[in-house]
C-alpha cells in the first residue's frame, strides 16, 4: 500500500518540476521585462577616500531594511548562471539587508532601497553591559523595516532578524516569527538587546528560512567585552583602545573578557561564510520552488564575494543624495557586495578572525605559514568554569566551523621586510573554484603582511584595511 | 502550503494542550503510561529485554507513509525508533533479538566492552571465504534468536544499532537510545564532580526535565527498494525526511504517546522551568544521539547548552578539571552521542509596569503573529491578538524553536518548515496556571 502511495509521490514532483515550471519561466519572462529593472549606479567611491563604511548611525542604534536585489558572482552554470532576468553587469539574484540608518529620516529615500539589497548583511556590534549607569551606552535597539521583494510582487512573506546565539533570549526580540511576530511588508519593528556575553554571533532572517537565509539574509555581530573599558585583573591602565584607552601600545581591544589579556587584537577581521546554489537563487527569480534535500551549491563565498573579488576593495559608502551604495573603487559589480575579506596587517600585530559559517554545510578555513590560536567558539571564550576554570585555547593552522557555528582564532604577524602574502582559504578543495571557469575561486583570500616601517592606518571598523 | 502546514500545527496543538500535567518521568513502556513530554524509560529490575524485529510504516508532514523496520519490546507492535532502554550502572544487561524480519538482523553496542553473543564475545562475522558479513552475532531471517549481555560499566547515553547491513538497516528503523544511570545518584547523568577552585560543579539534573533526542534521516527510495525486495546501491544515497525520534516537525512536538501517531511514540517537546536559585536551581538534561550519515548541526534558540559528555564520556580531565562547554550549534558527527545539560534564565526580569521592555511594539495590524506566542513580550502574561487568530499558548509560556542549522534539512521533501525541527517551552515560575 504504501509503495504505490511513494510511487505516486515520486511521479507528481517530477511532474511539477518538469511541467509546471516550464510554464513559470515562460510566464515571468514576459511579465518582468529587463527594461523595468533600475540600472545600477555609477557612481564610484574615489581611492583615496575610506568610506565610512558601516558608521553611519555606529552606537546604539542601528535601522535596517530587508528588501531583494542583485549581485554579481563570477563563473558560468547555464541556464541558471548568470540569470537571464539579472540587471546588466549582475548575475544572481539574492534577498538581503541593507543599513538605512542615516536616511531613515527621509521615507521615500529608505524606500528606493527596495530591491538594493546587500550581500553579506551589515554586520553590527554592540558593547557589553557594564552596569546601571552606563547601560545608555550599551542598550542597543535595532529597527527593521520590510521593503517586500520588487521581483516577486506575489509573495507577501514576512521577514524577521534573529540574533543568533543571544544567551536567555525572550522570543519578542528572538525573530522566531512562530514563538514571536514577523515584520510584514510597508512594516518595521524595533528589536532590542541588553548583551551580557561578549563574542562572536551571527544574525538572519527567520521567516522561511530555509529560503530567506539561502537567498542572503545573513550578516555577522559581535558583542564587544567590557574588559575593552575595564581592563583585567584590576588594572585601567589595560583597557583597550575601543574602551578609550589612547595610551600607545594598548591593544584595539579583546574577544572575552579573558581576565590575562590573553585575546587582544591589534587588527580585526570577518568573514560570513555561505554558499549560493545557482539553481535554487534562479528558481526565486523565476517563481519555482528548488526541492531542498537536493541541495548542491555551486559558488561558495567569504563576505558575499568568491575569490579573487574577495579581496577587492570595501565599498558600502552611502550616496547621500540617492541613498543607494557607493561601489568599491573600480568595481561598479560589487556595488551590493561591499564587504572586502583581505586581510591587512603590519609585523607584530595581533590579528584576530571571526570565522561564521551561516552556509548550510560545514568548512574548515586553513592558514597558510603561520599557526593561529583558537580563543572562542559559539561566542564562549575556551575556558573551564569557575574561578581554576582551565585554558582550553589551541593551536592550529585549520579553523573547522560548522554550520550555524562561529569560531574566533588570533593569528601574530610575523617579521617581514616587504610586504608578504598568506593565503586563507577553505581547505575544501572542491569548494574553490569558480562555476565552469579556470583558475582559483571561492572561500578565500589574503593576508598580506606589512614591514612595520609602512605603517597602517588604525581601522576605525571590523574589515578595514587601513592603506 | 505555509497555511496547510500551520493548519496543522493547530491540530497538534491543541491537541497537545488537553493532555494531563507531566508526572515523574520515568515509566516503563506503554502509551498509556508515558508522560507528555520527555524520555519515555523501558526499563526493568532486571535489565532484561526482548527486542524483537517488526516491520511497519511511519508517517510524514508531506502525507507520505514509509515502509520501515523496527525493534519492539517483547510482543509490542512496531514503533519507531526502538525503546529507550533505561539501566543503572553495574547491571549485567541481557538483550534477546528475536528476528522476524526476512533479512538476518543484529544489533551492536558502540560504547560498550565485552559484549557477550550467546554467551561468547561479540565478534564480526565472516564467511568461509573471508567476507565480512556482519558486525555481530546475528539472529537469522525468519525466525533466529540471539542473545547479547553485557555489563553496564559507565553511566552514559549511547546507541544500539543494526551491525548487519547497516547502511541499510539503520535507514530502516534499526536502532534505538540505551541510557545508563550513575548507580549512587540517578539524577545525575554522571558520577564525577568538576573542582574549580573552591567551586564544584556535578552533572545532576531536574528530574522532570529529561530529554532524548535521536537525529535520523530517510532515503524513501532506500525504503521502496527493501519493500519491494530490490536491490539498493548506498552510493546513490539521498535522504528526503530528517526525524527527531522518528518524527518530522511538527510532529516533532506532539506528546509522547500521540495517538494519531502510533507507530512514533515518542516526542521531543523539551519543556522546561525557567533557572531559579531556590525552586529551580537544575537544568534539564538533554541526551542527543545521531544515526544520520552526516553532521547535523543542531541549534537550540533560547540559550546556549552546556555540553558535558560525548559518546558517553563526561568531559572531565583527569585532574578533576572541566573540559565541559558551552556552544550555540552542537555539530554532531555520525554515530555520536551528546549530553548537554540546559537551562534558560529570566535575567531581565521585564515585567509590564515594573520593568517594561524599552522599545514599543507595533499595534496588531502591523506584525504577523506565531502561533505559540500569547500575544505579550512578558513570560506569564497573554494579551490580545487578532480576531482570528490561532493561539496556541496556555499561560503566558514562552517558546523557542531548536533546529538543525543545516537548513536544507528542516525540510520534507518538498514541505518547508518541518524535519529536524523542535521546540522549548518555557513556563513561567512556579506556581502557575499552566496546562
Ligand atoms: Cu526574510
Ligand atoms: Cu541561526
Amino acid at each position: 500500500m504504501s509503495k504505490e502511495y511513494l510511487t505516486r509521490e515520486i511521479s507528481r514532483r517530477q511532474l511539477l518540476k518538469l511541467g509546471v515550471g516550464l510554464v513559470g519561466v515562460t510566464a515571468v519572462s514576459a511579465v518582468v521585462p529587463k527594461a523595468l529593472l533600475k540600472p545600477y549606479k555609477v557612481v564610484e567611491a574615489s581611492p583615496d577616500v575610506q568610506p565610512a563604511r558601516q558608521t553611519a548611525g555606529a552606537g546604539t542604534y542601528r535601522h535596517y531594511a530587508a528588501t531583494d536585489g542583485w549581485v554579481y558572482l563570477p563563473g558560468q552554470n547555464l541556464p541558471y548562471h548568470p540569470d537571464n532576468l539579472a540587471p546588466d553587469g549582475l548575475t544572481t539574484y539574492i534577498f538581503g539587508f541593507r543599513n538605512v540608518t542615516s536616511i531613515e529620516d527621509d521615507h521615500d529615500k529608505v524606500f528606493q532601497q527596495k530591491m538594493k539589497a546587500q550581500l553579506t548583511s551589515p554586520m553590527f556590534w554592540l558593547d557589553e553591559w557594564r552596569d546601571t549607569a552606563s547601560q545608555g551606552e550599551t542598550d542597543f535597539t535595532l529597527r527593521l523595516t520590510n521593503l517586500g521583494l520588487q521581483m516577486r510582487p506575489d509573495l507577501i512573506d514576512a521577514h524577521t532578524l534573529h540574533f543568533h546565539g543571544f544567551r536567555n533570549a525572550i522570543p519578542i526580540f528572538d525573530g522566531e516569527p512562530h514563538s514571536s511576530v514577523g515584520v510584514p511588508i510597508s512594516r518595521d519593528l524595533t528589536y532590542f538587546y541588553r548583551a551580557r556575553d561578549p563574542g562572536t554571533y551571527m544574525f538572519h532572517c527567520h521567516f522561511e528560512e530555509t529560503e530567506h537565509v539561502h537567498m542572503g539574509m545573513v550578516g555577522g555581530v559581535f558583542v564587544r567585552p567590557k574588559q575593552n573599558y575595564l581592563g583585567f585583573g584590576g588594572d585601567p591602565t589595560s583597557a583597550a583602545r575601543l574602551g578609550g584607552n589612547t595610551a600607545p601600545g594598548a591593544p584595539m581591544g579583546y574577544a572575552y573578557n579573558d581576565g590575562d589579556g590573553s585575546t587582544a587584537y591589534d587588527r580585526e577581521f570577518a568573514f560570513v561564510v555561505s554558499e549560493v546554489w545557482t539553481l535554487a537563487h534562479w528558481c526565486d527569480s523565476h517563481v519555482q520552488l528548488p526541492e531542498w534535500s537536493d541541495y548542491n551549491p555551486d559558488i561558495y563565498m567569504m563576505n558575499g564575494r568568491a575569490y579573487p573579488d574577495t579581496i577587492a576593495p570595501n565599498g558600502g559608502a552611502i550616496d547621500s543624495a540617492t541613498g543607494d551604495l557607493i561601489p568599491p573603487a573600480g568595481r561598479p559589480e560589487l556595488q551590493y557586495q561591499p564587504i572586502s575579506s583581505l586581510v591587512t596587517c603590519n609585523s607584530g600585530d595581533r590579528v584576530l578572525l571571526r570565522f561564521i559559517n551561516l552556509g548550510y554545510v560545514e568548512q574548515s578555513f586553513r592558514l597558510t605559514g603561520i599557526k593561529m590560536r583558537v580563543v572562542g567558539h559559539d561566542a564562549t571564550l575556551l575556558r573551564g568554569r569557575g574561578p581554576a576554570g582551565n585554558d582550553q585555547n589551541y593551536f592550529t593552522d585549520t579553523v573547522h566551523v560548522g554550520a550555524g557555528q562561529s569560531v574566533d582564532a588570533i593569528f601574530v604577524a610575523p617579521e617581514v621586510d616587504t610586504m608578504t602574502r598568506l593565503l586563507l582559504f577553505s581547505r575544501n578543495f572542491s569548494h574553490l573554484s569558480n562555476p565552469g571557469i579556470a583558475g582559483h575561486g571561492g572561500p578565500m583570500t589574503e593576508v598580506h603582511i606589512y614591514p612595520t616601517s609602512q605603517p597602517l592606518g588604525p581601522q576605525n571598523e571590523p574589515n578595514e584595511w587601513g592603506l | 502550503m505555509r497555511s496547510s502546514r500551520l493548519s496543522r500545527i493547530v491540530l497538534l496543538l491543541s491537541l497537545l494542550l488537553l493532555v494531563v500535567p507531566r508526572s515523574n518521568g520515568i515509566v516503563t513502556a506503554g502509551h498509556e503510561d508515558m508522560p507528555p513530554h520527555g524520555i519515555v524509560c523501558t526499563e526493568n529490575p532486571t535489565a532484561t529485554f526482548t527486542l524483537t524485529t517488526q516491520e511497519g510504516t511511519i508517517s510524514l508532514p508531506d502525507g507520505n507513509r514509509v515502509y520501515m523496520w523496527g525493534f519492539s519490546e517483547g510482543g509490542d507492535p512496531f514503533q519507531h525508533p526502538g525503546p529507550t532502554l533505561c539501566v543503572t550502572e553495574g547491571d549485567t544487561v541481557t538483550i534477546v533479538l528475536n528476528n522476524t524480519l526476512s533479512h538476518d538482523v543484529s544489533i551492536i553496542f558502540p560504547g560498550q566492552e565485552g559484549v557477550l553473543a550467546d554467551g561468547v564475545p561479540s565478534e564480526p562475522v565472516f564467511d568461509v571465504g573471508g567476507n565480512l558479513t556482519s558486525f555481530a552475532p546475528v539472529a537469522a531471517a525468519n525466525g533466529g534468536a540471539v542473545t547479547y549481555s553485557f555489563v553496564a560499566a559507565k553511566p552514559g547515553t549511547y546507541l544500539y544499532e543494526s551491525g548487519t547491513e547497516p547502511g541499510i538497516q539503520v535507514n530502516m528503523g534499526l536502532f534505538g537510545a540505551l541510557v545508563v544511570r550513575p548507580a549512587a545518584h540517578p539524577n545525575w547523568a554522571y558520577n564525577e564532580i568538576v573542582a574549580s577552585g573552591a567551586v564544584t560543579y556535578t552533572t545532576e539534573f531536574a528530574p522532570d526535565e529529561e530529554f532524548v533526542l535521536i537525529f535520523s534521516e530517510i532515503d524513501p527510495v532506500l525504503h521502496m527498494a527493501v519493500e519491494q525486495g530490490l536491490p539498493y546501491d548506498m552510493n546513490n544515497f539521498t535522504p528526503r525526511y530528517w526525524n527527531i525520534n522518528g518524527r518530522s516537525f511538527p510532529d516533532t512536538i506532539a506528546p509522547n504517546g500521540a495517538e494519531w501517531l502510533p507507530e512514533q511514540p515518542y516526542g521531543s517537546l523539551i519543556h522546561i522551568n525557567p533557572y531559579d536559585v531556590d525552586t529551580h536551581p537544575y537544568p534539564a538534561l538533554i541526551r542527543i544521539l545521531s544515526v544520520g550519515s552526516e553532521s547535523f548541526p543542531h541549534h537550540p534558540h533560547g540559550n546556549h547548552s552546556r555540553i558535558i559528555a560525548r559518546d558517553g564520556s563526561v568531559l572531565i580531565d583527569t585532574d578533576q578539571s572541566d573540559l565541559s562547554y558551552e556552544r550555540f550549534t552542537v555539530n554532531l558527527g555520525p554515530g555520536q552521542t551528546v549530553d548537554e545539560m540546559f537551562a534558560w534564565t529570566d535575567v531581565e526580569n521585564w515585567h509590564p509596569i515594573d520593568n517594561p521592555i524599552p522599545v514599543v511594539i507595533p499595534q496588531l495590524q502591523n506584525l504577523t503573529f506565531g502561533t505559540f506566542y500569547s500575544g505579550s513580550p512578558y513570560l506569564g502574561q497573554t494579551d490580545l491578538l487578532p480576531v482570528g487568530h490561532q493561539a496556541l499558548n496556555s499561560c503566558g509560556e514562552y517558546y523557542h524553536i531548536a533546529h538543525n542549522h543545516a537548513l536544507q534539512q528542516i525540510t520534507a521533501w518538498g514541505v518547508v518548515l518541518s524535519g529536524h525541527i523542535t521546540f522549548t517551552r518555557i513556563d513561567p515560575p512556579l506556581p502557575n496556571n499552566c496546562q
